[in-house]
């Protein structure tokens, strides 16, 4: 009897601690359906901001990339239809870029949808390579491909800034200098 | 009588020559600028893949001497960061995202015939699981740029589906 009593707090303890470290371990959700249907959903990306979901939507074995509010999971529209299947798409930080892989003919073939200004930037990647891979930076300064050339894989980075405008987060207030402030 | 041809005046003849040009060039599209010291170095590399950028930090998978391992690189200083306690010979990483901070990397890798989620503190040198809820098999995860929340590619029953966490 005594045995048991004083193995008690012990358990207790045991049992706090194993529901505390369950707390720190992350609470998971499915990311909000797009309707009727289903299919699978692969490939995601979120915006830097955290408020749009790019994820690619697989169906009768055709990819197509779609792009989602944060949270609540309603559809933005994105000029990029055609030309699939769709794979890797990346997001600025504002969600202004997509970066997404399409296919031209026998080629894949790496591009980026400007959301703003309602354009598709087609890009021009070293010849006879094929990118298998895309990561856009969160600024939209950068782009990572993964290239498969002469059968071997190499990552390789690019600079965008003379072919797109920054997408920088929303400017942080400055701190003092207010009526009466040095 | 034959009336001759009158031809263009040169300065129409340059225009529609331009004209061509250009449309050419943007049917072939934009030519990104290569970061060339960044790409030799990765290129000293036996192969290098799934590439994983945010703000100055590169994460990758990289084989040298036929064993993968994970290198997180400094873009701005071309200068590659040491990850204690990360890259371990009995594990095969699968997919991998950094924050924008270059702290934390969340990493799908397979270890004793499991494949698990797993996030990586660099400051901390500290790994810890990620328990996928209902049970799934994980292939591809994206952290937000704060670290704060993942999106996790997951096989269930046949159907891959996206989960969100969020992480303390």
């Amino acid at each position: 009897m005594a045995a048991r009593s004083a193995s008690l707090p012990g358990l207790t303890a045991l049992l706090l601690a194993l529901l505390l470290s369950g707390c720190g371990l992350g609470l998971g959700r499915r990311a909000p359906g797009v309707g009727l249907g289903g299919g699978n959903r692969l490939d995601p990306a979120l915006s830097g901001d955290g408020r749009l979901l790019a994820s690619v939507l697989e169906r009768e074995g055709q990819g197509r990339v779609i792009l989602q509010q944060q949270p609540g999971g309603g559809l933005r529209p994105l000029r990029l239809r055609r030309r699939q299947p769709h794979s890797s798409p990346s997001l600025s930080w504002n969600g202004r870029y997509l970066a997404v892989l399409v296919q031209e003919g026998p080629q894949r073939r790496a591009v980026i949808e400007d959301r703003l200004r309602g354009r598709v930037v087609r890009l021009q990647l070293p010849p006879g390579s094929q990118p298998e891979r895309l990561s856009l930076s969160s600024d939209g300064s950068r782009l990572a491909v993964q290239l498969l050339r002469n059968g071997r894989r190499r990552v390789e980075v690019f600079d965008l800034s003379g072919l797109l405008e920054r997408d920088l987060p929303p400017a942080r207030a400055v701190l003092g200098g207010g009526a009466g402030q040095p | 009588m034959t009336r001759l041809a009158k031809a263009p005046p040169p300065h129409l003849a340059l225009l529609a020559v331009a004209a061509v040009v250009a449309g050419i060039a943007g049917c072939a599209g934009e030519r990104p600028r290569p970061l060339v010291a960044l790409n030799g170095q990765l290129a000293g590399e036996e192969s290098s893949r799934e590439p994983a950028l945010a703000g100055r930090w590169l994460a990758l998978i990289s084989t040298r001497e036929g064993r993968d391992r994970v290198q997180l690189v400094d873009v701005e200083r071309n200068a590659q960061l040491p990850l204690p306690g990360l890259n371990r010979p009995d594990a095969q990483v699968l997919n991998l995202s950094v924050d924008a901070a270059g702290e934390r990397l969340a990493l799908v890798r397979q270890l004793d015939g499991r494949t698990e989620l797993v996030l990586y503190q660099r400051s901390q040198g500290s790994l810890r699981l990620l328990p996928i809820n209902p049970a799934g098999v994980p292939r591809r995860v994206q952290l937000r740029a704060d670290g704060r929340q993942l999106a996790v590619e997951v096989s269930r029953a046949g159907l891959w589906q996206i989960d969100l966490l969020d992480l303390p």
